[in-house]
């Protein structure tokens, strides 16, 4: 006699499956052209306008000219991979903003707010249930 | 001359005020947000339909200090006063759920007040309840690959 295996389902059943937007990172640089080869030509993009250029006229094996086309869709765009949009908060009054939109943003703690108010930040966030996106700066010590 | 002036239109106010106004709060991250700090204002969204200061009809839900519920909305009689045209019903922390949404539902919805604003009005509510609930404290986190390893060691000396 076998033993009756144990059944572990692969993937869990979600109840309710929504179509939620997906996260959608597009992380392509668009470097100008022959900025890898002079240090007086900078990466910031500058269309090519040259009569035989190469990379004007989209040959083989040039770099790629930035057009409309990479553009990620309008509805996961500034999105982050939790799915939320930053909205960048300095005090406890401006995540109250955010009662009501604790799905679509996530609040994002200023650089320059001292520890103190961090932690009334923070909890202020529980409390309302809103995400915050760097939530351990200044708040822990260090062991 | 500006006392006799009593026909300014909701649409003119917003107009006018719809960019720039004390209430409004401006990103530019997350390509650029707009929120309003308006207490008049269910979603704290900037627009015409929830700007209270615009509106003459208009439903604010705020928590109370003492863990309750305040419903605010503006009598449409006379505009020039804002200040006295705001009426106000609170709720005690102990009220029930249930009751505060029929009030607040029965204050914006019925005799033609404001009933696009109902359904914002309850959640609003709702999320202000669940706001003033205790929460739990998170839970510390287990120590995980080298430490977890170093405290497995030690449980077994």
């Amino acid at each position: 006699m076998v033993a009756a295996k144990k059944h572990v389902p692969i993937v869990k059943k979600r109840m309710f499956p929504i179509a939620y937007p997906v996260y959608d990172p597009c992380t392509n640089r668009f470097n100008r052209h022959q900025s890898d080869r002079f240090k007086c030509v900078p990466s910031a993009w500058r269309k090519p306008k040259g009569i035989d250029n190469a990379v004007r006229r989209r040959f083989k094996g040039q770099a790629a000219m930035p057009s409309i086309g990479y553009g990620s869709n309008k509805k996961t765009r500034h999105m982050m991979p939790s799915g939320h949009k930053a909205f960048l908060v300095q005090n406890p009054k401006d995540v109250e903003l955010l009662l009501m939109h604790n799905r679509t943003y996530a609040a994002e703690i200023g650089h320059a707010v001292s520890s103190r108010k961090r932690v009334d930040i923070l909890a202020k966030a529980k409390a309302l249930g809103v995400k915050v996106t760097n939530p351990k700066g200044r708040v822990t010590t260090e062991a | 001359m500006a006392a006799e002036r009593t026909n300014i239109s909701n649409d003119l106010i917003w107009q006018i005020t719809r960019n720039q106004n004390a209430y409004l709060v401006k990103r530019n991250s997350g390509g650029g947000s707009q929120f309003s700090r308006d207490s008049l204002n269910l979603l704290n969204k900037h627009s015409f339909k929830y700007a209270g200061y615009a509106n003459n009809k208009a439903v604010g839900v705020q928590a109370t200090a003492n863990g309750g519920v305040a419903v605010t909305s503006k009598k449409p009689g006379n505009p020039q006063q804002p200040a006295k045209n705001q009426v106000t019903v609170s709720f005690g922390p102990n009220t029930g759920t249930r009751k505060i949404y029929k009030g607040v539902a029965d204050k914006t919805a019925k005799n033609g007040y404001r009933g696009d604003l109902r359904e914002e009005a309850v959640a609003r509510v709702s999320a202000i309840r669940r706001s003033q609930k205790a929460k739990k404290d998170t839970p510390a986190q287990k120590p995980r690959g080298a430490q977890a390893r170093k405290a497995a060691e030690k449980d077994s000396e």
